[in-house]
């Protein structure tokens, strides 16, 4: 069985009387382990279906099924504990809550969802700054971090509740070519024991990385 | 679980808070203040409540007073009526029967009291055997004036604790009224003074009295060879304010026909200025309560802009919470312990400040407060309510945002 799929999803915005298409209708299967990159122009949706996706968004039309469940029938309370327990997320902007120290920003997701012990919260956390190589820089503060630490803190965030989906949204966007294939190796790492990855990028080294790749096409102008 | 959940978001919510520490003092400011004027509000009125319920206490809550009001000696009216006396005091006794307890007394006050070398300017009355009762006037040593000293115009007296100590007499002592030699048979209990401010009454201190039997009360005044009297206290047995009310009234009619319409009495029914006085005083604590909620209705205005700000500015937040799992309900949670941990932290200081301006006015106006449990319960938990009414809006709108879209808020 397929671990993701979405069956014909399309996404538009309404504002005022005006209406935008964001994402023309698509179809796409997403199968366990594999490394699947979405590229594409800018403003093709690639990241509006990432979204669609990771249930941060509803689509306006079609279904989103994780595990063969449909997401976009599920209560929103459902999504989110989905998001917290088996999904993890990399943006583009780090989005890091900058007065936690860096393992407060990793442990964050243990706020929500299954509740955790302080000491299973701790080692875990303590495991992956060892995993990203940041085992020294627990207690800092994510300003006095390079952009490429701040990522990889980011990357252990998505994975301190072992999710089995991963979705990365143009995760070398802001990195320098060094912190960009650290990255990379980490996130191929990560399917090699058994994660699944949804990429976003059109950076063609990033997409290299890729098991197998998606193209979106800009959808036309409205006449 | 709930536990655990209740207690981060209280941390993240403090954090939230000290980012913009100087925008979170001024908001609980304006809670603060609102707090500080319930708790003086409040403290305050106690405090009123409390000085009219000892002012009318002292008079007693079920007793009537009649006081003789004095009419001019060219008073055409003087004809008509010779005041207050023994036989209103008999009548009004007969007519209320086992209803209550009639005392008559004659007064002079300012008499100079002698024992020995020792001197003390005290008021001197002469009452009848019913009067301590009437009075409640209790004699901790010794007796009160009995039928037997009326009857024989004995020379016996009862004195008051403050005459007491400044004559250092006790019982059997002599002491000299004027130039009436009088034997203490009794020492009252300590009984304070009748407050009468704004009764048309007249004070007394119990403490500083010689009280003597009224057929040897030297200083009677005489009116066509009875014995005027200055006042009548009547006890009553019944409680209820309608029930007193009603005598009162019956009072009334009786002494206004014995002394042929002349109104040369006062009476005054304490219940009624109680009831007076709640009513005042229920007036001045709805302008205060008024006063106190529009404070607290402007500081959570303040609140909800504050809250609304900080939201605007935390959008991004707000997703990301969202996108690692966090369901509505967690982010109201968030938002709304934001909000009442502003509220609470201006309702403490609102307390402290309150107890301050409250003690400030007692010393500087000299007006009774007092502070019960109820306000220092009261007012925090309105600083609290305040904080979950104003904060509940911003919170869920903070909750509505959808996560997508609030991670790419610029």
């Amino acid at each position: 069985m397929a671990l993701l799929e979405a069956d014909k999803v399309s996404r538009s915005f309404v504002a005022g009387k005006n209406r935008s298409l964001a994402l023309p209708e698509v179809s796409l299967v997403v199968e366990p382990r594999e490394f699947l990159v979405i590229s594409g122009p800018s403003g093709a949706g690639k990241s509006t279906l990432l979204n669609l996706l990771g249930g941060l968004d509803r689509p306006s039309r079609g279904e989103v099924r994780y595990g063969g469940q449909s997401l976009t029938a599920m209560e929103e309370s459902q999504v989110a504990l989905l998001r917290n327990s088996a999904f993890g997320f990399i943006f583009q902007t780090p989005h890091l809550l900058v007065d936690r120290t860096v393992a407060e920003n990793i442990s964050l997701p243990f706020h929500y969802g299954e509740p955790a012990s302080k000491n299973n919260m701790d080692s875990r956390c303590r495991e992956l700054l060892s995993y990203i190589g940041m085992a020294d820089l627990a207690d800092r503060y994510p300003d006095t971090l390079s952009g490429g630490e701040m990522q990889r803190v980011v990357f252990a965030r998505a994975l301190v509740r072992r999710p089995t989906l991963i979705f990365a949204d143009e995760p070398t966007g802001s990195l320098d070519v060094d912190n960009s294939e650290k990255i990379m190796k980490l996130l191929q790492e990560q399917t090699r024991q058994g994660c699944t990855v949804v990429m976003v990028s059109h950076d063609p080294e990033a997409i290299r990385y890729g098991s197998r790749v998606l193209r979106l096409e800009k959808p036309p102008s409205p006449r | 679980m709930l536990r655990q959940q209740f207690l981060l978001d209280i941390e993240d919510a403090l954090k939230n808070l000290r980012r913009r520490p100087l925008r979170s003092l001024l908001s609980s400011l304006g809670i603060g203040i609102g707090v500080t004027a319930l708790i003086a509000m409040l403290s305050i009125s106690e405090g009123a409540k409390k000085a009219a319920f000892e002012k009318i206490s002292s008079m007693g809550i079920n007793t009537l007073r009649v006081e003789a009001s004095g009419l001019r000696h060219n008073d055409s009216a003087i004809n008509l009526s010779q005041g207050l006396s023994q036989e209103d005091n008999i009548h009004i006794g007969q007519w209320l029967g086992s209803r209550g307890t009639v005392g008559a007394y004659v007064r002079k006050d300012n008499v100079l009291v002698r024992a020995g070398s020792r001197t003390a300017v005290a008021t001197v009355l002469g009452v009848t055997s019913e009067w301590f009762a009437a009075e409640r006037l209790i004699v901790e040593k010794g007796r009160s004036i009995d039928d037997g000293d009326i009857a024989y115009r004995g020379n016996s007296c009862v004195i008051g604790r403050s005459v007491a100590v400044a004559l250092q007499s006790d019982i059997l002592a002599t002491v000299q009224l004027d130039h009436h030699p009088s034997t203490v048979v009794g020492v009252a209990a300590p009984r304070g003074r009748l407050l009468t401010e704004g009764t048309g009454l007249s004070t007394l201190d119990f403490d500083n009295t010689v009280i003597l039997p009224i057929s040897s009360m030297p200083f009677a005044k005489n009116v066509a060879g009875r014995v005027r009297l200055d006042g009548l206290v009547i006890s009553l047995a019944a409680a209820q304010e309608a029930a007193i009310l009603s005598i009162a009234d019956q009072v009334k009619q009786l002494l206004a026909r014995n002394h042929r319409n002349v109104e040369d009495f006062t009476i005054v029914v304490p219940v009624t200025l109680l009831r007076e006085a709640w009513e005042s005083q229920k007036v001045f604590s709805i302008i205060m309560g008024a006063i106190a909620g529009l404070s607290l209705l402007v500081g959570g205005i303040g609140v909800m802009n504050v809250m609304l700000a900080n939201i605007a500015e935390q959008t991004r937040e707000i997703g990301l919470r969202m996108a690692l799992g966090a369901p509505k309900s967690r982010i109201v949670s968030l938002y709304l312990w934001n909000s009442i941990l502003l509220t609470m932290s201006g309702g403490l200081w609102g307390v402290l400040a309150g107890l301050l301006l409250s003690l400030g006015i007692e010393k500087i106006a000299d007006w009774p407060v007092v502070f019960s449990t109820f306000s220092l319960v009261v007012a925090p938990l309105s600083a609290i309510a305040t904080g979950i009414v104003f904060g509940l809006h911003p919170a869920r709108r903070a909750a509505s945002l959808s996560p997508a879209l609030a991670l790419r808020d610029s």
